[in-house]
């Protein structure tokens, strides 16, 4: 375990040697949701309501989406293992007693909680500059449910993730593109773009079976109080289930990968 | 009782072949063509504790492929390994606290942080006890005299330098095995010394057994009593360096001073002329006529000195390697 916090501390440290590169990744996500904003401004200048949504609860859904991306897909993890298996450096960590994926998980979490810490100031900011019209749910078991449920959509979208850069085994040179359009897939099926309740029921139940849901729009739909209790541990439940089955598929066909891997270079 | 024991040993790769240019890419995207590359083949030797033995060969031979099956990095594709007792590619915990790789052409160090942080983050990794970790420490900065560069950024570092700081980050646990792949590779020469005597005397001192691939034979021959010769997979020769000679050199070279100048083709009749730049000349003879030969000479020409030398076992390997009769 102590092996894991010595992780934790220094990607914290290494993080910081990054600072110019760490506040223009910052800059991005504050423009990022003035464009939002300034897009669905347009479109309800003309319109009242559309997909459902009156101007004001679509800005705060979209506000809500830059706080849980900052902490679900903040992810070095997802910029480094395909290079990592590619080039043969993960070659480091198989020789060590240390598990690479819950190392790079240990990463991913600190830079998850640096991230936080500064969407924190950027979102006080937004808020008085934006005003959305955000109410979050008053009920602490449906706003416990909320919070288990963002923590287990940053462990889904870690798993997930890295089943798919695991293709990186096979064809080390295609992981960039492929996790690009993977990575695009996700956001938006996670509701990311837009709302997923926009889209017809039988739509959203066939989502229901895929991990995506569960990473970005759920969390936001029970921290507002959009669902019933019983509806949140219903969405919860699925959730961890998600989780278990993406773990197992992972942990399969890492194994195959370590088998197939090259550990080129040297 | 050896510490490592390999027999059979075979790592065959599958790679696929491009064609050139832009049409053999999109070709290779839905037609791609396979072929075996045997990377080691059939290999078998053991290694008794202690030993400090070097693995040669050309590129591409199979040194480094056997290192990584011996540190549990690939699976091979046939053959028995064990090492230290374990199976190395299961990958125990157990068995990773024993041994270490270094790659000199890998770095594990953390780029951006000072080296200091990688060896404490190595401490916790391998669980050594805070006075062994600070004990192994200070002996190691003192062998290697790098104090002053513990706290400055690993990028900000010389090769040398870093290569240095690889080194006691593969030490702090103070492995029973030590695989070192190509250690001196891009130093200098003065740098290579270094690492060269660092390396004898870590062998010497807390007689941990290491294995050593390099291109440099001055690394071998300076480092490595035992030598394994590995070309295409296969393992040629295993044994005392100075048994190459006996093996492989049936020939002995006769180098000559002359006073006045002779003919070229006068000389070719007594053996291979190798060299041949007045006044000075080179010829490689059967080893076992080499003193009736040396006396013809004598005799036959103006002669100001003469020597009957064993050929240069740089030039003994070359010639292993590209299958030419050793003369």
């Amino acid at each position: 375990m102590k092996k894991y916090l010595t992780v934790f501390s220094l990607s914290f440290q290494n993080e910081f040697t990054y600072r110019v590169n760490f506040i223009l990744w910052r800059v991005r996500n504050v423009l990022r949701v003035l464009m939002t904003f300034f897009l669905w401004h347009s479109v309800f200048s003309s319109n009242k309501i559309a997909f459902g949504y009156t101007g004001q609860q679509m800005f705060a859904y979209v506000f809500l989406v830059l706080i849980i991306t900052s902490f679900v897909m903040s992810a070095p993890s997802n910029d480094n293992i395909g290079g990592e298996i590619g080039g043969g450096n993960l070659n480091n960590f198989l020789v060590k007693p240390i598990g690479y994926l819950k190392y790079w998980l240990t990463r991913d979490w600190a830079s998850k909680l640096l991230n936080l810490l500064f969407a924190g100031v950027e979102i006080t900011l937004l808020w008085f500059l934006l005003r959305p019209a955000i109410a979050f749910t008053s009920s602490i078991p449906q706003l416990l449910v909320g919070l288990l449920l963002c923590l287990m959509a940053s462990l889904i979208y870690f798993v997930v993730t890295k089943l798919a850069i695991s293709v990186s085994f096979w064809a080390p040179e295609n992981t960039w593109g492929l996790m690009f359009v993977i990575l695009v897939f996700m956001e938006t099926l996670a509701g990311g773009i837009f709302p997923l309740d926009v889209l017809s029921a039988p739509v959203n139940n066939l989502l229901l079976l895929t991990p995506f849901p569960y990473l970005i729009y759920y969390p936001i739909a029970v921290l507002v109080g959009k669902l019933s209790l019983s509806h949140s541990f219903f969405i919860f439940t699925l959730s961890v289930l998600q989780l278990i089955f993406y773990s197992l598929i992972l942990k399969f066909v890492w194994k195959k990968g370590l088998k197939n891997y090259g550990a080129y270079g040297g | 009782m050896s510490q490592i024991s390999v027999s059979g040993l075979k790592k065959y790769y599958k790679v696929h072949q491009k064609e050139p240019g832009l049409s053999g890419s999109i070709k290779s995207l839905f037609n791609r063509k396979y072929y075996d590359v045997k990377a080691v083949d059939d290999v078998s030797f053991e290694i008794a504790e202690g030993e400090l033995v070097g693995f040669i060969g050309p590129n591409g031979a199979g040194k480094t492929t056997t290192l990584k099956v011996l540190s549990g990095l690939l699976y091979p594709t046939s053959g028995l390994v064990s090492v230290l007792g374990y199976t190395p590619w299961d990958r125990k915990p157990a068995f990773q606290k024993q041994f270490s790789l270094v790659m000199g052409q890998k770095n594990q160090l953390w780029w951006d942080l000072p080296a200091i942080e990688s060896f404490i983050l190595n401490k916790e990794i391998y669980e050594v006890p805070d006075d062994k970790y600070k004990k192994t420490l200070d002996e190691l900065v003192e062998l290697l005299e790098v104090g002053e560069f513990l706290k400055v950024q690993v990028r900000k570092l010389s090769l040398g330098q870093r290569m240095k700081m690889e080194l006691i980050a593969a030490l702090i646990h103070s492995p029973k095995i030590l695989f070192l792949d190509e250690p001196t590779i891009g130093l200098d020469v003065v740098m290579q010394k270094k690492m060269r005597d660092f390396i004898k005397q870590y062998n010497r001192k807390y007689q941990s057994t290491i294995i050593l691939t390099s291109h440099y034979m001055d690394d071998v021959k300076e480092l490595c009593e035992r030598v394994v010769i590995i070309d295409h997979g296969k393992l040629i020769f295993d044994g005392k360096l100075n048994d190459i000679i006996k093996k492989y050199a049936d020939h002995k070279l006769l180098s000559v001073v002359f006073s006045k100048s002779v003919d070229k083709s006068a000389l070719s009749k007594f053996g291979t002329v190798k060299e041949f730049e007045f006044p000075k000349a080179a010829i490689s003879v059967k080893r076992n006529q080499a003193p009736k030969i040396a006396a013809q000479i004598l005799e036959e020409f103006p002669i100001e000195d003469l020597n009957i030398e064993e050929p240069q076992i740089e030039d003994i390997i070359r010639e292993v390697f590209t299958g030419k009769d050793v003369a």
